[in-house]
């Protein structure tokens, strides 16, 4: 891939785009601006998994209720297909599992509470949603607070 | 059926992007507060300038279905009690998000790379989107999606 290719500038733009055609072509469009997101569509994927195997009428978005929302498998499927291809890919253990367990379970609440986890945020508020830049203020104002707080813990 | 497809392929190609480019959303702006770089951030802000130009767009080629301009209709929130609730629920997850290391769609991509922390914030994540779902959504009541 070429460098500009590999830029987040692009990136950004690539996933702005595809959110919005998929919403639009794809089927993916009751909730408004729900092309991409790694919280609602793996929120969805998981009902529709337990509501189809064990009988759970759980709340799935109209998307996805009778053929699963897959973009939570997609994302791990590319991103391992892509360190495969460029000698990236290796099983790294940094400890602190059990954090991160927890961590990712306190993600989703927040995530599901706010209406979209980051990278829908951002779509949604380019969409227009006012809520959703609400959300973006608030997430603005959480990393901040989470970054200066490492850093002054990190220099005592 | 269609949609199964259209996400997966999204889904793919956003999760191959966002491997080369190791583009996550709050660390733009983590990294601009701890060493001033504007690597991510910028295509933070490709994402945001990038989504109003294509809903923009689409509202030109079919605008019954997308709203236009900066602000969509029906989206205010009902008061300040959900104001509050928005911000409180954000400052939460930019919290949780940059003490985990990286955003909900980049622990997908650092699972998919190797990384064993990204697999147990999954494990987490999932487990906790069937919690909420099952009991925390009906005892609140959901105003988003």
């Amino acid at each position: 891939m070429s460098r500009w290719a590999r830029s987040p500038i692009f990136y950004g733009i690539a996933a702005a785009a595809l959110a919005g055609a998929v919403g639009q072509w794809g089927k993916m469009s009751p909730p408004t601006a729900y092309g991409l997101c790694s919280a609602c569509h793996g929120r969805d994927l998981a009902d529709w998994f337990l509501n189809h195997v064990e009988g759970a009428k759980l709340y799935v978005a109209s998307p996805g209720g009778s053929w699963p929302i897959l973009t939570v498998v997609g994302l791990v499927l590319g991103s391992f297909l892509a360190s495969r291809r460029n000698g990236e890919f290796g099983s790294i253990n940094l400890g602190g599992n059990v954090r991160q367990f927890v961590f990712g379970a306190l993600a989703m609440g927040a995530a599901l509470f706010v209406g979209g986890c980051p990278t829908r945020i951002i779509i949604r508020t380019g969409y227009g949603d006012v809520a959703a830049v609400l959300a973006l203020m608030g997430v603005a104002t959480g990393i901040v607070v989470a970054t200066l707080s490492m850093r002054w813990a990190a220099r005592r | 059926m269609i949609v199964s497809f259209a996400s997966l392929g999204v889904g793919l190609i956003v999760g191959y992007l966002a491997q080369r480019s190791r583009m996550c959303t709050i660390g733009g702006l983590r990294d601009y507060v701890l060493v001033r770089d504007t690597a991510l951030l910028k295509g933070v802000g490709a994402m945001l300038v990038g989504s109003w130009v294509v809903f923009g767009a689409l509202h030109l080629i079919d605008g019954s279905r997308v709203a236009h301009g900066v602000l969509a209709a029906g989206t205010t929130p009902s008061g300040i009690r959900a104001v509050i609730a928005v911000l409180v629920g954000g400052i939460l997850l930019g919290l949780i998000a940059t003490f985990s290391g990286a955003c909900p769609l980049r622990q997908h991509v650092l699972a998919g790379q190797g990384r064993v922390g990204a697999w147990a914030f999954l494990a987490g994540f999932y487990l906790a989107a069937v919690i909420y779902m099952s009991w925390i959504s009906p005892t609140i009541g959901g105003w988003t999606q």
